[in-house]
C-alpha cells in the first residue's frame, strides 16, 4: 500500500491539477472576504467601484458566523465540483492517458491502487479545506470582522470540515464513471448531473433523501428556516461513499479492461 | 515434466455473438521465443490480454508460469514483464520518474533497477526529460524498459518494434535474443514484422480470425514453405508446350515469366533447361524461389 501511495503522490505532485485546485478554493476564500468587505460598509465598496452605485448586497452581517457560514456553503457547493474534478482526474487519467494497462499486472493487487487512488483523493481535498479554512481565518483577521468567539469558530470550522469529508465521500461515484466510462467525460458527466440534481431535488424539499443535497443542507445553504437533514442524510452519504468506493474497486479488480 | 511457461487451454472471447478469440489453445516452454502472427483484428492482443488476466476469457482458461488465471490473482505478475499495444507514460513525469513509479508499484525500492534498465536501453540521455515530450521510438523503448525492469522470467511483448527506426529494431532483437539465451528469459511476442520474427522466433503461431491456424517450429520453416522455379523466355507458348510435354505443369504464367511447382522441377532445374534448350527457346532467367513467412502467413491466413 505504502508503495502504491508513493506513486500516486508523486503523480498528483508532478501534475498542475494540485495547483489549479488550490487557486480555485483561495478564490473562494477571497470572494468571501470581498463579500463581508462589501457588507462592512456598503458605501465604501460603491465609492470603490465594488458595488454599482444601486445595487446592494444582502445576505447577512459582515461578521465571522456569516463568514463562516458562507465557506461553509461554498465547501458544499464549489467543493463538489473541485473534489469531483480532482476525483475524474485521478482516475480518469489513466484510460484517457492509456497509463491503466500498465497498472492491471503488478504484483501489486488492483484494489490496492484503487485504495490508494481514493487515500490521495481524501488527502488532496482535506489539504484544500485547510487551506481554505486558514486563508479564512487570515482575511476574516484582517478584515477585523466582528464576533470572534473561540466556540463559534471552532463550530464553524468543524461543520466545514464535516462538509468537507461528505462531499469527499459523494465524489466516489464519480471515480467509477471516469473508471467504468474509461475517461475524464462520463465522470465529468456524473458530476454535472449530481450537482444539477443536487440543486433541484434540494429546491423540490427532499433534499435530506438525496445524499448529493445533504452537505449543502448541512451548510445551511437553504436557509436558516430549514432543518438540517440530521442522521438519516450523513447515513445516506456515507451508503453513497462506500457504494461508490466499493463499486470502483470491484470494476477495477473484476471489469475486462480490453482497451 | 517442465511446467509450461504458458498454458492457455481452449480459450475463447466472445463479446455478443462475435468470437474475438476462439477456442484458442496454447503452450509455451519455459526458454522458448513463440511469436504469434496475426492481421489487425485477428485476436493477438486480446490473445495477449487474456494472458495478462486483464480480459476473462468466456470459456477456457489459462496457467502463466503455473498459476492459473483468475481475478484478484497477482503475486505471479512480479515475475512477468508486458508490453500492450502502444506503449503509455505519465506525461508530466520524466523517464526516471515513469521507471520509478513502475520500479515501486513492482516492489523494486532500489534505485539501481531504474538505473540498470536505463542504461540497458540506452534511455541515459532522455532519463530526466519528460516522458510526454519523447520521440514515438523513445517512447516505445521505454516500454520496454518498463517491462524489462523486474527481469522478469516470462516477457509478453504486444508489437514491441512499432515505431522504432531499423537501428532500433535491431537492438530489440537482439536484446530480446540475449534475454531468452542468457537468462532463460521465455518471451511471447506479437509482430507484424514477420521478418524480424522469422530471425527472432523460436517457434510461430499463426491466429486468424481469432483461431490459432498454424503452429510450426522456426526451425522447421523450410517444411511449410513452398518452393517454386521460376524462369523467363522469349517464347512463353512453345516453351510451354515443350514443359508440357515434358511432364510438367506450369501452374502460373505472366508475361514472359513461367513458374513451375512440381517436385521435379524444383529439384532438378537443369533438366528444364535441357528441355527448353531442345525445345528451342532457352530461358534467359531460372530462379528457385521460395516462400518467405510472409508469402506463407498469407497463404495460411487467406488461402
Amino acid at each position: 500500500m505504502i508503495n502504491a501511495l508513493a506513486t500516486e503522490f508523486l503523480k498528483a505532485r508532478r501534475s498542475r491539477v494540485p495547483w489549479v485546485t488550490a487557486l480555485a478554493f483561495t478564490v473562494v476564500a477571497l470572494v468571501g472576504g470581498l463579500f463581508m468587505f462589501i457588507l462592512q460598509d456598503q458605501g465604501r465598496a460603491r465609492s470603490l467601484g465594488l458595488l454599482g452605485a444601486k445595487a446592494a448586497l444582502v445576505g447577512g452581517d459582515a461578521d465571522w458566523p456569516t463568514y463562516l457560514s458562507f465557506l461553509a456553503q461554498a465547501t458544499a457547493v464549489g467543493g463538489m465540483v473541485v473534489f469531483g474534478l480532482v476525483e475524474i482526474w485521478v482516475f480518469g487519467r489513466e484510460f484517457s492517458q492509456h497509463t491503466a494497462k500498465d497498472l492491471l499486472a503488478l504484483p501489486t493487487a488492483r484494489v490496492t491502487i484503487v485504495a490508494a487512488k481514493f487515500a490521495v483523493v481524501v488527502g488532496w481535498c482535506l489539504a484544500l479545506v485547510v487551506q481554505l479554512l486558514l486563508l479564512g481565518l487570515v482575511i476574516g483577521a484582517l478584515l477585523g470582522l466582528p464576533g470572534w468567539s473561540a466556540a463559534a469558530a471552532l463550530g464553524g470550522l468543524v461543520r466545514i470540515g464535516g462538509i468537507a469529508v461528505m462531499v469527499a465521500l459523494l465524489t466516489t461515484p464519480i471515480a467509477f464513471a471516469a473508471s467504468a466510462g474509461r475517461g475524464y467525460l462520463p465522470g465529468v458527466g456524473v458530476l454535472i448531473s449530481a450537482v444539477f440534481c443536487a440543486q433541484i431535488v434540494a429546491a423540490l424539499g427532499y433534499g435530506q433523501y438525496f445524499p448529493w443535497s445533504v452537505p449543502a443542507l448541512f451548510s445551511g445553504l437553504a436557509g436558516p428556516e430549514q432543518s438540517t437533514p440530521g442522521g438519516l442524510g450523513v447515513t445516506l452519504v456515507l451508503l453513497a461513499g462506500v457504494a461508490g468506493a466499493v463499486a470502483t474497486g470491484i470494476w477495477w479488480r473484476q471489469a475486462d479492461q480490453d482497451r | 515434466m517442465t511446467t509450461p511457461a504458458i498454458d492457455a487451454r481452449r480459450l475463447t472471447k466472445r463479446y455478443g455473438d462475435i468470437a474475438v478469440v476462439d477456442d484458442l489453445s496454447l503452450e509455451i516452454a519455459p526458454g522458448e521465443i513463440y511469436a504469434l502472427l496475426g492481421l489487425n483484428g485477428a485476436g493477438k492482443t486480446t490473445t495477449i490480454r487474456m494472458l495478462l488476466g486483464m480480459v476473462r476469457p468466456t470459456s477456457g482458461e489459462a496457467t502463466v508460469l503455473g498459476t492459473t488465471l483468475r481475478p484478484g490473482v497477482h503475486t505471479v505478475w512480479s515475475r512477468v514483464g508486458y508490453l500492450v499495444e502502444t506503449p503509455a507514460a505519465y506525461p508530466e513525469l520524466t523517464v526516471a520518474e515513469n521507471l520509478a513509479v513502475a520500479a515501486r508499484l513492482r516492489g523494486l525500492r532500489a534505485r539501481r533497477h531504474v538505473d540498470d534498465v536505463i542504461d540497458r536501453l540506452r534511455l541515459t540521455p532522455y532519463a530526466r526529460q519528460r516522458a510526454g515530450t519523447l520521440s514515438l521510438g523513445n517512447a516505445q523503448r521505454l516500454g520496454l524498459a518498463k517491462a524489462l525492469l523486474h527481469k522478469p522470467e516470462l516477457l509478453i511483448l504486444d508489437e514491441p518494434a512499432n515505431g522504432l527506426d531499423p537501428a532500433g529494431v535491431a537492438e530489440i532483437r537482439d536484446l530480446v535474443l540475449e534475454l531468452s539465451r542468457e537468462h532463460g528469459v521465455t518471451v511471447l511476442v506479437s509482430s507484424h514484422i514477420l521478418t524480424e520474427v522469422a530471425r527472432l522466433a523460436t517457434r510461430v503461431g499463426i491466429i486468424d480470425r481469432g483461431r490459432l491456424v498454424r503452429e510450426f517450429a522456426a526451425d522447421h520453416l523450410a517444411q511449410h514453405v513452398q518452393r517454386r522455379l521460376s524462369l523467363s523466355v522469349r517464347d512463353r507458348e512453345s516453351a510451354e508446350k515443350a514443359l508440357l510435354t515434358a511432364g510438367h505443369q506450369p501452374v502460373r504464367t505472366e508475361g514472359d515469366v513461367i513458374v513451375l511447382t512440381d517436385s521435379r522441377a524444383v529439384g532438378e532445374p537443369e533438366a528444364v533447361v535441357t528441355v527448353l534448350v531442345a525445345a528451342g527457346c532457352p530461358p534467359y532467367r531460372l530462379v528457385v524461389e521460395q516462400d518467405d513467412l510472409e508469402t506463407l502467413f498469407l497463404r495460411v491466413v487467406q488461402p
